[in-house]
C-alpha cells in the first residue's frame, strides 16, 4: 500500500459506490432498448479503457493494440459457447486467462522496444490476430441463442440485467484499478512512466513490473472484449480487433483523464452516449455528420483540457495537498556503515560505439568514504563511464569490482540493489504525486517493504532538507528542489556509493552552496560519492580528488588544485586560452 | 409464364372478398415495414438500390389505394442505416425496433455479417425478417422469425459449376480444366473453398490454376497473366467488389482473355453499372455473375418503370428483391395476415403460392421451410451483352441465350 493509499481508497470506495447506485437507477428509469444497450455499452468500453490505464496510462508505454486482448476475450467466451455449450460465466474468466497469457507472450518480444517503436508494434498485433481468425473461418460467429436459460448465458430478456452485469464488471475492474494505483505496481509503473532508467537505477526490475502490467492489462481488456460478444450477439474479427477498439480505449482514458481509475470512467460516460446519440439523430439525416460533430467535440474538450477531464476539474476545483500523515519529528538517517577500503575498483574498462571509443582502458579507485569528481570535457566519456558502471551499457573489456562484487553484466535494477545510487543529468519528477511518494520509488527498489520503504523515504528527505514538504506536490518545486528530491531518491534505496551527474547544473551559487553542504553532509555519514560536474569552483570545495577524463581516457588524476595544475588538462579542458593566459 | 398479368386469379378474388368483408375506412392506421440497410459505407450503393425497389413497390401499392383489406391503409417504409460495420448494424437494428415498436416486419441487411448481426435483435424483438443474405448461417440458427428468399451460399457453390457446365454443353462444348482467382474475404473463401475440396473433382473437372489475393488490388496483371498458359476452358472470379473487379476485367482485356475465356464471378458487383462504366462495353462483354435473383421473363414493364422512375440503367438483384420483399408483405395483408409481428410471421410460414408475388423470385414459388429457408430458391447467371446485363440461366428466368466464345 503506497503512502496514504489507504484513505485514497475510502474515499475513492465511497465515490465510487455512489456512482454505481446512480447509474443503476437511472439504467432502471430507461426502458428505450436502444437506450438500455446504450448504458450497457459504457460500463464496457470504461472497462476497456481501465485495461488500458493500468498498462499504458500508469507506465506511459502507449499501446495501440489492445484490441488484441479484447478480441482475444470476445472469441474466447463466443467460441467456448459455439463449441462447448460453455455458459460466459466461465468464458469470461477464461477469455480472461487467455488475455493474461497473451499480455505475457506479447510483452516478451516487444519490451525491448521503447517509445514510438513499442506503440508501433502493438498497433500490428491486433491486425495479425484479425487475419488469423479470417483465415481460420471465424468471420461471423454468433452467439447460439439460449431461451431457456437466459440467466446463466447472459442472454437476458430485460436489458436492464445485462446492464447489471457490465456495471458489475465495471466495479471490480474499478476496484482492481485502485487497488494497483495504491500499491508499489502502480508507484512502479508510474516510475516507469517518468523514466524507465532512472527508475531502473533506482533498483526497480522495471521489466518485470511492465510484464506484470501487460498481463493484469490483458485480462482486464479481455473481459471487457468477452463481454461485449455477450452483448453484442455475434463476433467479427472487425468487430473487436479493429484499430477503432484500440482507439476507444485510448480516446475514452485520454479524454477522462490519464493514470487515474476514473478516467476511463469518465471518457466512457460522456463518449459513448454523445456516440451513439450522433449516430442515432444525425446518422439518418446526413450520413456521416456524426464522425464530424464526435471529431471535433474530442478536438475541442481535449484543447480545453488536455490533461483529460478527470484532471482539469481536479486542478481547478479540489486543489489541495495530498492527505499525509505528518512526518515524524526524528526520522532515522540512512542506515550507511562506516567502511574502509577501496570501494570501487575499475580496471581497463572500454566501450566503443562503432569507430567511436568513448570510454578507453579506463582505470582508477575510490575508497570508502571519498569523494571523487570526474571532470573533462563534453564528450568526453563521463556519463557513458556511469552508464557502464551501472548497467545501462554492457562494457567491451574490462572490470569494475564493487565491494567485492564485479559489477559487469549486471542488470540496471541489479547493480542499485547492490547498493549503487544514481542520479541523472535531467530530472524527471511525478509533478502531481507528493515529494515522499517521489522519493518512495527509491525505497521501493531497494526491496523494502512498504513501511520500512516509508521510513526510509522520510530519512532521505530528512537527509536532504526537504522533511518540511514531504506531502507537497512534486510539481511545486524549484530547480534546486528537483535536484535535491532526486538526491533523496537514490538515498532512499540505502546505497553505500552515489554516482552523481551533473547535480549541480543549472543552479546559482547559493543554491550550488546549499547543495555541496548536503553532499557533504551525505559523506559524513559514510556515503561514498563520484560525481561528474562541469560547475569547477564547486568540485573544487567538495572533491577530494579528481579523475579527468578526456577522448575516453584517463588524462589525469589526484587531488583537485595538483590536477588543476595540470598543463595537459588544462590545455584539454579549459582550452590552449586559459592556459596562454595563465603563462603570460 | 404469361407476361401481362399484374395480379393473379386468387390475389383478385381475395382482394375482391376481403374489400366486401371490411369497408374502407377513412383514416385507416399505415402500416410501417422496417428497411435497415447500408446508407453509407462501402455497400452503400447496394442500400440504396434496395430502397428504390421497395419505395417503388411501396409507391405503387399506396397510389393503388393501400391495403384493401385494411381499409387502404398505407404502407409506409422506415430506413435505418447499418453504417459499415455488423456493431453498427445491430445498433440500427436495436434503435429501429426501440424507435418503431409497431413495426409489422423488417427487411435487410444485403450483407450477410450486418444480416446475422441484427437478426439477432429481430429474433429477440420476434419481428419477422425478411432477407435474401446468402450466409447459410442466417437459417441455421434455428431462429422462428428470420425468413431468407435466396438460394444460401452452399447452394450457390454447389450448382454454379454445374449451371455453367449446362451452359456450355448448350453451346457445344465440353470444357474439362478451370481456373480459380479469388480474394480471401468471407464471402469469396465460402464460394471457393468447396470447389477447390470437391465440387470440380465431383464434376471431372481439373483446377488448373488458382490464385488467391488479398484486396484491395493495385494490380492484376501478375493474377492474370499465368492463365494464358494454364489453358483453362473457363475461369471462376471470387472478387468481392467493383474496384477490384475492374482491375481484373482491365487485365483479362489486356491479355486478350476478354470475349474469349468464358469467365464468371460470384456476387452482383460485377453486374453493377459502374462496372461498364469505368471499362467499356467491349471489356464487359461476356463476362457472367452469379446472382440468386434478377428481373426474368414477364417483368418488362416493372423493370421499365423503375428506369423511368430512378433513372437507374436497369433494374437488378437488390431492387428487384425489396420489389418482391414488399409485395409478398402486401399478399399476406390483403390475404388475412394481421397487420402486426405475430400476424406477419404466422403468415409468412404459412405462405404457399406460386404466382402473385412469387414471380418476383426465381423458382416462381414462396414458400419457406421450418429454417426459413425459400423452398425452390436457385441462382441466376447473369451476362454482359452489349454493355447490359442480361439473365441467361436457368432457363425458365432467362432473357437472353447465353454467349459462351
Amino acid at each position: 500500500m503506497r503512502v496514504g493509499g489507504a484513505a485514497r481508497l475510502r474515499r475513492d470506495g465511497i465515490a465510487l459506490a455512489v456512482v454505481t447506485v446512480i447509474y443503476v437507477g437511472l439504467a432502471a428509469s430507461v426502458h428505450n432498448s436502444y437506450y438500455q444497450l446504450m448504458l450497457t455499452l459504457v460500463p464496457i468500453w470504461a472497462v476497456l479503457g481501465l485495461g488500458w490505464n493500468l498498462f499504458s496510462g500508469m507506465s506511459g508505454l502507449v499501446s495501440f493494440g489492445h484490441a488484441a486482448f479484447f478480441g482475444i476475450g470476445a472469441y474466447v467466451v463466443t467460441l467456448a459457447l459455439v463449441y462447448w455449450n460453455l455458459t460466459p460465466w466461465i468464458g469470461i474468466p477464461l477469455g480472461m486467462l487467455a488475455g493474461a497469457v497473451a499480455g505475457g507472450l506479447i510483452g516478451l518480444p516487444t519490451f525491448r522496444l521503447r517509445g514510438h517503436y513499442f506503440a508501433l508494434s502493438m498497433l500490428a498485433y491486433p491486425l495479425a490476430i484479425l487475419y488469423v481468425f479470417e483465415y481460420l473461418g471465424f468471420q461471423e460467429v454468433p452467439l447460439p441463442m439460449h431461451r431457456d436459460h437466459p440467466a446463466l448465458f447472459l442472454q437476458f430478456n430485460n436489458p436492464l440485467l445485462s446492464t447489471l452485469v457490465a456495471v458489475g464488471l465495471f466495479v471490480a475492474a474499478m476496484i482492481a484499478g485502485m487497488l494497483v494505483e495504491n500499491s508499489r505496481f502502480g508507484l512502479a509503473l508510474l516510475a516507469i512512466r517518468q523514466n524507465e532508467l532512472a527508475a531502473e537505477a533506482a533498483g526497480l526490475d522495471t521489466w518485470r513490473w511492465k510484464m506484470r502490467g501487460l498481463i493484469a492489462s490483458g485480462a482486464i481488456a479481455a473481459a471487457a472484449g468477452g463481454l461485449y460478444a455477450c452483448v453484442l450477439l455475434i463476433v467479427t474479427p472487425d468487430s473487436v480487433f479493429s484499430v477503432l477498439v484500440s482507439a476507444q480505449a485510448l480516446v475514452v482514458t485520454l479524454f477522462g483523464g490519464v493514470a487515474t481509475v476514473w478516467g476511463p470512467a469518465i471518457g466512457a460516460a460522456v463518449l459513448i452516449p454523445l456516440a451513439e446519440t450522433l449516430n442515432a439523430k444525425l446518422g439518418n439525416i446526413i450520413p456521416g455528420i456524426q464522425g464530424v460533430v464526435y471529431g471535433v467535440a474530442i478536438i475541442a474538450i481535449m484543447l480545453a483540457a488536455p490533461e483529460g477531464l478527470f484532471w482539469t476539474f481536479r486542478d481547478r476545483f479540489f486543489r489541495r495537498a495530498p492527505a499525509l500523515p505528518p512526518i515524524r519529528a526524528r526520522a532515522p538517517p540512512p542506515a550507511v556503515r562506516a567502511e574502509a577500503g577501496i570501494l570501487l575498483d575499475v580496471r581497463g574498462l572500454s566501450k566503443s560505439f562503432g569507430g567511436l571509443r568513448a570510454v578507453q582502458d579506463v582505470t582508477f579507485t575510490v575508497g570508502a568514504g571519498e569523494i571523487l569528481g570526474i571532470i573533462g570535457p563534453n564528450g568526453a566519456g563521463k556519463t557513458t563511464l556511469f552508464n557502464l558502471l551501472n548497467g545501462v551499457l554492457r562494457a567491451d573489456a574490462g572490470a569494475a569490482v564493487f565491494a567485492g562484487t564485479e559489477l559487469r553484466g549486471r542488470k540496471v535494477h541489479q547493480v542499485a540493489r547492490r547498493g549503487v545510487g544514481r542520479t541523472f543529468q535531467v530530472v524527471r519528477s511525478f509533478p502531481r504525486l507528493s515529494l515522499l511518494e517521489n522519493v518512495i520509488v527509491g525505497a521501493y527498489g531497494a526491496g523494502l517493504d512498504d513501511t520500512a520503504a516509508a521510513g526510509a523515504a522520510e530519512a532521505a528527505l530528512e537527509a536532504v532538507g526537504l522533511a518540511d514538504r514531504a506531502a507537497r506536490p512534486a510539481g511545486e518545486l524549484t530547480n534546486k528542489g528537483l535536484r535535491l528530491m532526486e538526491l533523496a531518491r537514490a538515498l532512499a534505496g540505502s546505497p553505500r556509493l552515489l554516482l552523481l551527474d551533473e547535480t549541480l547544473a543549472g543552479l546559482g551559487r547559493e543554491e550550488c552552496d546549499e547543495l555541496l553542504t548536503v553532499l557533504r553532509g551525505l559523506r559524513e555519514r559514510g556515503v561514498t560519492i563520484v560525481i561528474i560536474e562541469h560547475t569547477m569552483h564547486a568540485m573544487l570545495r567538495l572533491a577530494d580528488r579528481f579523475l579527468v577524463l578526456d577522448h575516453g581516457r584517463v588524462l589525469a588524476e589526484g587531488a583537485p588544485h595538483a590536477v588543476m595544475e595540470n598543463p595537459a588538462v588544462i590545455e584539454a579542458y579549459l582550452g590552449s586560452k586559459f592556459l596562454a593566459r595563465q603563462h603570460a | 409464364m404469361p407476361a401481362t398479368t399484374t395480379i393473379g386469379r386468387r390475389t383478385a378474388l381475395g382482394l375482391g372478398l376481403a374489400s366486401l368483408g371490411r369497408p374502407a375506412l377513412a383514416a385507416a392506421k399505415p402500416v410501417k415495414i422496417g428497411m435497415l440497410m447500408p446508407f453509407t459505407g462501402p455497400w452503400a450503393r447496394e442500400g440504396i438500390l434496395e430502397r428504390l425497389g421497395a419505395e417503388m413497390a411501396i409507391a405503387g401499392v399506396n397510389a393503388a389505394g393501400g391495403i384493401r383489406a385494411l381499409g387502404g391503409a398505407q404502407l409506409i417504409l422506415v430506413p435505418y442505416d447499418t453504417q459499415d460495420t455488423a456493431e453498427r448494424a445491430k445498433d440500427g437494428a436495436t434503435r429501429m425496433i426501440a424507435d418503431h415498436p409497431d413495426l409489422i416486419a423488417g427487411i435487410g441487411c444485403w450483407l450477410s455479417t450486418f444480416t446475422l448481426a441484427a437478426t439477432e435483435v429481430s429474433e429477440r424483438a420476434k419481428l419477422p425478417w425478411l432477407t435474401h443474405g446468402y450466409s447459410d448461417a442466417i437459417t441455421a440458427r434455428g431462429f422462428h422469425y428470420v425468413f431468407d428468399t435466396s438460394a444460401p451460399a452452399s447452394y450457390q457453390a454447389a450448382h454454379t459449376v454445374p449451371a455453367m457446365l449446362a451452359m456450355a454443353r448448350a453451346a457445344g462444348k465440353h470444357p474439362t480444366k478451370v481456373a480459380i482467382i479469388g480474394d480471401n474475404t468471407a464471402a469469396s473463401v465460402s464460394f471457393t473453398k468447396p470447389l477447390r475440396t470437391h465440387v470440380l473433382k465431383d464434376l471431372g473437372l481439373k483446377l488448373v490454376l488458382d490464385e488467391t489475393y488479398t484486396p484491395p488490388l493495385a494490380d492484376a496483371s501478375g493474377l492474370v497473366q499465368p492463365l494464358r498458359a494454364a489453358g483453362a476452358d473457363f475461369l471462376l472470379l471470387a472478387s468481392s467488389n467493383v474496384p477490384d473487379d475492374k482491375l481484373l476485367l482491365d487485365a483479362l482485356h489486356e491479355f486478350g482473355l476478354s470475349g474469349h475465356l468464358p469467365a464468371l464471378t460470384e456476387g452482383g458487383h460485377m453486374v453493377a453499372p459502374e462496372v461498364v462504366q469505368t471499362t467499356g462495353t467491349h471489356i464487359v462483354q461476356g463476362m457472367m455473375a452469379v446472382v440468386t435473383n434478377w428481373p426474368g421473363p414477364g417483368t418488362g414493364p416493372l423493370v421499365e418503370r423503375f428506369m423511368k422512375r430512378t433513372k437507374e440503367p436497369w433494374m437488378g438483384q437488390e431492387s428487384i428483391f425489396a420489389y418482391g420483399h414488399i409485395m409478398l408483405l402486401r399478399y399476406l395483408l390483403e390475404h388475412g395476415a394481421a397487420a402486426t409481428k405475430p400476424g406477419i410471421a404466422q403468415g409468412l410460414r404459412r405462405i404457399d403460392i406460386t404466382d402473385g408475388p412469387a414471380r418476383y423470385f426465381p423458382g416462381h414459388r414462396l414458400q419457406f421451410d421450418a429454417k426459413g429457408l425459400r423452398v425452390g430458391a436457385t441462382l441466376v447467371i447473369v451476362q454482359w451483352q452489349g454493355g447490359k446485363p442480361v439473365s441467361v440461366y436457368p432457363p425458365d428466368t432467362a432473357t437472353s441465350k447465353a454467349i459462351w466464345a
